[in-house]
């Protein structure tokens, strides 16, 4: 069963598309760097592996995600973010007792800039566990870059030698840039083009880039679809099934209907997915019916949107044979991110999510015995100001990430941290980090990882060998 | 502008005019279509009205002299309201044709609004404190929402207040703390209000809303402070900005970006800027000056809702009195907070970008995904200035939008048209077919599921950034491929494409809780397939559907014959089955 193998006209219409761009005189994007697309090397997986993207929509604050612990480092951030006395809470500032239970130990001796110490959030307790028992990983200051950038060419006007990511701090764009390294109307993300690599190693190529949440672009490559899933699996479109109203014919009809192609490219395209949606719902119900995961993704009996989206991601992956899967992607997400007001309240309660289902999903990876074959990491628009507006924090640039599972060199920090400041060298005001580290290397490690080449790795991101090192070390 | 200056058609009679090609596309007519299309729209007037003109794309065919206004037929008319509002009844269709476009909707901009958001949840009993929550349950919210969209007159400013809902976007979403559906109420009321104001006017009012305060965080936004290094909050000024006013690059009057000597976008702001109008935006707070506690539901207190409604406090003391420079605008320091706030909007509302910032995306909410440069332009130039020297004068960009050559001639182009909003599907048919309440309780719930709702529910985005972008290309398309936008498929997918049809299939015979659909109108047509499905095409899809798909409707239905002995289930059963297929069918779904 091949459905939706690379189709030529797909193919042409995406060259087509990129000489328009081209005549157009737009800056390439990554995607003109793929010359030969359809004929580009895949690899041929015989093992499985999973990527999943977990995306954190409004920006997260990475500040009050990873805190120092020091007491040095803790002071300078309880100052800036309004802590108490006596290191208590205060402010937007969380207070250093709370921090106990969750301080990070590396698993062999780091020093970090400044000998900064460094806690999760109180709320990330499983996620600091896998940390200490190096299944996770950190990754510091890291966010959308051009090139290296130093304060001073940050601030130069030279805009040739020193580009910048377009829009910055702007949510969608940098939501964008985070996915598809360009910003809103960006069609080609990275978690894509490492599906187009896999398409001809899965049976169902619509299987190979998932999503969960809504359509994400970093899951849509050259061929590679965003297929969606709903947490409670594939919907069956009901009436298109054998009878409507007491009729066969009207369902027939319905069918037909809801998928003939048009001369019209809105129509063409609304039955398009529609079609994909019914070819694949069988199949899909069937595979993931059977599944029955005894980890709970459920700790507390409150509402996790995220911990749904990663049972049906883990669900899936437990079908991975009898969909034969050898490479899949996944986007999941959460929102509420962006933390303007009530920090103290609405962060704590999102982090509590995240951990929840982060941990969960890595626990289900073990108990499918597939744990170091799946990695999942964070992402989100941009990190905050270290700075406060009174009770919460502003857009800014480079945040801090998490890497996680079994194929992880975890319980170690990756990039550099930042200092814990309103005006060093290392952030452009009020805090908002300069990152030190760019998407693009994140990208290349995973994809290294994930079985893409050297050639592979600089067509899917041409401009990471401007970075310091395309292998940022995190995974095995 | 007046009420000759029609824009008609030649035609033969309401009969059957659309025929849909299923061909493939070839990329010649494609590129044929879209010349015809621009030749067009640059030959319609700079007020958006247009001449009396043909949609011969051939320059040499009869001009607008030579050709006596017709009469709008029904086909056009039904258009024309499935734009500017959610049906096409009869009734409809016949005063848009005996009195034209144009007066038809200045009789619509006089109607009155009958019943308020705020006022239904106060005689629904939602504002007085009761042990069902209704103080602090957002769900009482949508039940509002829904009753505003399902019922009243006045359809044209519901229609024009909802994509205005979805340019200045509040959603209920994270409204928590007392009273939600109640700052959401008058947060919708606002927008309806105002729907035929002027944009300086809506531009203020919904900056110091309560609900906007509370949504996008001037609520409670306090000056610097220099001690503690605390600093005002940037959202506001961000996003009003970003998504109210100019966006992020400098645009042409038509809506296309300008660019700089190196051929680069020219960014309208930088960060410097958002940080001294956020000095703007400090001082605002709820205002509970009105308000009164009531006690005895919970241990607290429960405030009346006075709050919630027209605009937020300010308190000079916790307001910035820093200089404000933004824009090449200098607020000098200590100007009082009022005038400061007039000031800056003033800035905004002026600045080139507003105008064809906001006529492309209301042309694409109401019209089409890929309006012409010169549509946005024809709009733009009304939004600057309505012919009386009125700038922002928002019944002019209705007018424009809506009676502009483009807009009524889109369906003879196979790129035109957009996807429409399931919100809007769901009104549509709603109305259509008389909707109403059991109960008077409109106990609709969030629907934003894909996979059990519509994907999407009204006041309910998830984010300021909308249900969808006005950039949004959907990937691995033909539509990506020739590089047009396509906004509403952002909620199109696997899971929300069967959502939809399963929870119209649903919708239609059994309504949502309380809320019923009445067929009446079209049950006499239960025995006749044809003349069913003629009146389903007229009304729900102004004759858009192809004969193949007409053909394809009728037989299915015909496949298990009625006669008038048949029982009642068997003809229901056949006028749910003509719905759903129409509500399903990719032809209606594309509005052209």
């Amino acid at each position: 069963m091949h459905i939706n193998k690379l189709n030529e006209m797909t193919r042409r219409a995406f060259l087509k598309r990129a000489s328009t761009l081209s005549m157009m005189g737009i800056g390439a994007p990554l995607a003109l760097n793929l010359a030969g697309i359809g004929e580009a090397a895949a690899f041929e997986a015989n093992d499985y592996k999973a990527l999943v993207c977990v995306f954190l929509f409004g920006g997260n604050d990475h500040a009050n995600t990873l805190i120092p612990f020091d007491t040095t480092n803790y002071d300078l951030y309880s100052t800036i973010r309004g802590g108490g006395a006596g290191r208590t809470a205060g402010g937007i500032a969380l207070g250093h007792d709370s921090l106990a239970a969750t301080a990070l130990t590396t698993l062999t001796p780091q020093t970090l800039t400044n000998n900064i110490q460094y806690a999760l959030s109180p709320e990330l307790k499983s996620l600091a566990t896998l940390f200490n028992s190096g299944k996770a990983a950190v990754q510091l200051n890291i966010g959308p870059l051009l090139t290296p950038l130093t304060l001073a060419q940050y601030n130069s006007p030279d805009r040739v030698r020193y580009p910048l990511p377009p829009k910055l701090f702007s949510h969608n764009d940098q939501q964008s840039i985070w996915q598809a390294l360009n910003s809103e109307g960006a069609t080609r993300g990275w978690g894509g083009y490492m599906g187009d690599l896999a398409l001809s190693s899965n049976n169902i190529s619509t299987l190979t880039c998932i999503s969960a949440s809504g359509n994400a672009v970093f899951l849509a490559g050259n061929n590679a679809l965003q297929y969606q899933i709903s947490p409670s699996g594939a919907i069956p479109i009901w009436a298109a099934k054998g009878s409507a109203f007491n009729s066969s014919s009207v369902s027939n009809a319905l069918k037909q209907l809801i998928t003939q192609s048009s001369a019209h490219l809105w129509e063409n395209e609304l039955a398009t997915v529609t079609k994909r949606s019914m070819d694949l719902e069988e199949s899909v119900n069937a595979a993931l019916n059977p599944v029955n995961l005894s980890t709970s993704f459920d700790r507390d009996s409150k509402k996790n949107s995220l911990a749904d989206q990663l049972k049906v991601v883990a669900r899936l992956i437990s079908a991975r044979d009898v969909l034969g899967a050898k490479r899949q992607v996944f986007f999941v997400s959460l929102g509420g991110f962006d933390t303007h007001d009530g920090l103290n309240e609405n962060h704590p309660r999102l982090l509590a999510q995240v951990d929840e289902a982060i941990s969960a999903f890595y626990q289900a990876t073990v108990e499918l015995g597939v744990s170091e074959k799946v990695t999942s990491f964070t992402a989100s628009d941009f990190g905050r100001t270290l700075a406060s507006n009174g009770d919460g924090s502003d857009h800014g640039w480079g945040g801090h990430h998490f890497v996680v599972g079994g194929a992880v060199n975890g319980g170690q920090f990756y990039g550099t941290a930042p200092q814990i400041s309103l005006n060093s060298d290392d952030q452009v005001g009020q805090g908002r980090l300069l990152p030190s580290t760019s998407v693009d290397q994140l990208a290349a490690t995973l994809a290294s990882w994930f079985g893409a080449n050297t050639s592979e790795i600089n067509s899917i991101l041409p401009n990471v060998s401007r970075f310091a090192s395309s292998n940022l070390g995190f995974m095995k | 502008m007046n009420n000759k200056s029609l824009i008609t058609r030649p035609h033969s009679s309401d009969a059957p005019e659309i025929q849909i090609s299923k061909k493939a596309p070839d990329a010649s007519t494609t590129a044929l279509s879209l010349a015809g299309l621009l030749t067009l729209a640059s030959a319609g007037c700079g007020g958006g009205g247009g001449d009396s003109q043909s949609t011969n794309v051939n320059p040499s065919s009869s001009t607008a002299s030579s050709v006596a206004p017709q009469p709008l037929t029904k086909t056009q008319a039904a258009g024309f309201l499935l734009q500017a509002q959610f049906t096409a009844t009869d009734d409809e269709i016949s005063s848009v044709i005996s009195s034209g476009y144009d007066a038809w909707l200045t009789s619509q901009f006089n109607k009155t609004i009958d019943q308020t958001g705020a006022q239904w949840l106060t005689t629904s009993g939602h504002t007085t404190p009761k042990n069902d929550g209704n103080y602090f349950n957002p769900v009482f919210g949508d039940w509002m929402a829904w009753n505003q969209l399902l019922t009243g007159t006045g359809q044209v400013r519901k229609r024009l207040a909802l994509a205005l809902s979805e340019f200045f976007v509040v959603s209920l979403n994270p409204i928590d703390g007392f009273w939600p559906p109640m700052l959401i109420a008058n947060y919708w009321d606002l927008l309806n209000t105002k729907a035929f104001d002027n944009f300086r006017n809506l531009l203020e009012d919904i900056s110091l809303n309560p609900a906007m305060g509370f949504f996008l965080n001037t609520k409670g936004n306090l000056k610097e402070d220099i001690a503690s290094g605390r600093v005002p909050d940037e959202n506001y000024a961000r996003e009003i900005m970003q998504l109210f006013t100019i966006g992020l690059y400098e645009l042409n009057l038509d809506g296309t970006l300008k660019t700089n000597a190196q051929g680069n976008p020219i960014e309208t702001y930088v960060q410097s800027d958002i940080t001294n109008l956020a000095r703007v935006f400090t001082g605002y707070n709820w205002d509970y000056s009105k308000v009164t506690q009531q006690y005895g539901f919970e241990s607290y207190p429960v405030p009346s809702p006075e709050f919630t409604s027209g605009r937020m406090a300010f308190d000079s003391r916790k307001h910035s009195n820093l200089a404000v420079n933004f824009l090449g605008t200098n607020i000098p320091e200590n100007t009082p907070g009022a005038e400061a706030l007039r000031i800056a909007l003033d800035t905004l509302f002026n600045h080139a970008n507003t105008g064809p910032f906001f006529a492309k995306q209301m042309i694409q909410r109401l019209v089409t995904s890929n309006p012409s440069p010169a549509y946005v332009a024809r709009v733009a130039t009304v939004f600057n200035n309505n012919g009386s020297g009125v700038r922002g004068d928002l019944k002019a960009v209705w007018r424009a939008i809506l009676t502009d050559t483009e807009a009524r001639t889109l369906h003879n182009n196979n790129i035109a048209g957009k996807l429409r909003e399931p919100i809007v599907r769901l009104t549509q048919i709603a109305r259509t077919f008389n909707v109403s309440s059991t109960n008077g309780k409109w106990e609709i719930y969030d629907l934003s599921n894909a996979d059990t709702g519509l994907g999407q529910a009204p006041l309910r985005s998830p984010s300021v950034f909308n249900f969808f972008r006005p950039g949004y290309v959907p990937p691995n398309t033909t539509i990506a491929a020739q590089g047009l936008l396509a906004p509403e498929f952002q909620l199109h997918n696997e899971t929300s494409t069967a959502g939809y049809i399963n929870f119209v299939t649903f919708f239609i015979k059994s309504g949502y809780s309380d809320v019923k659909l009445n067929l009446s109108a079209i049950e006499s047509l239960a025995t006749d397939a044809k003349a069913l499905v003629d009146w389903l095409n007229l009304h729900l899809t102004a004759n858009q559907l192809s004969s193949a798909t007409k053909n394809l409707i009728q037989q299915s239905l015909e496949a298990n014959p009625l006669t008038s002995a048949s029982s009642t289930n068997a003809k229901y059963d056949r006028l749910y089955a003509a719905i759903l297929l129409v509500a399903a069918s990719p032809e209606y779904l594309i509005q052209k």
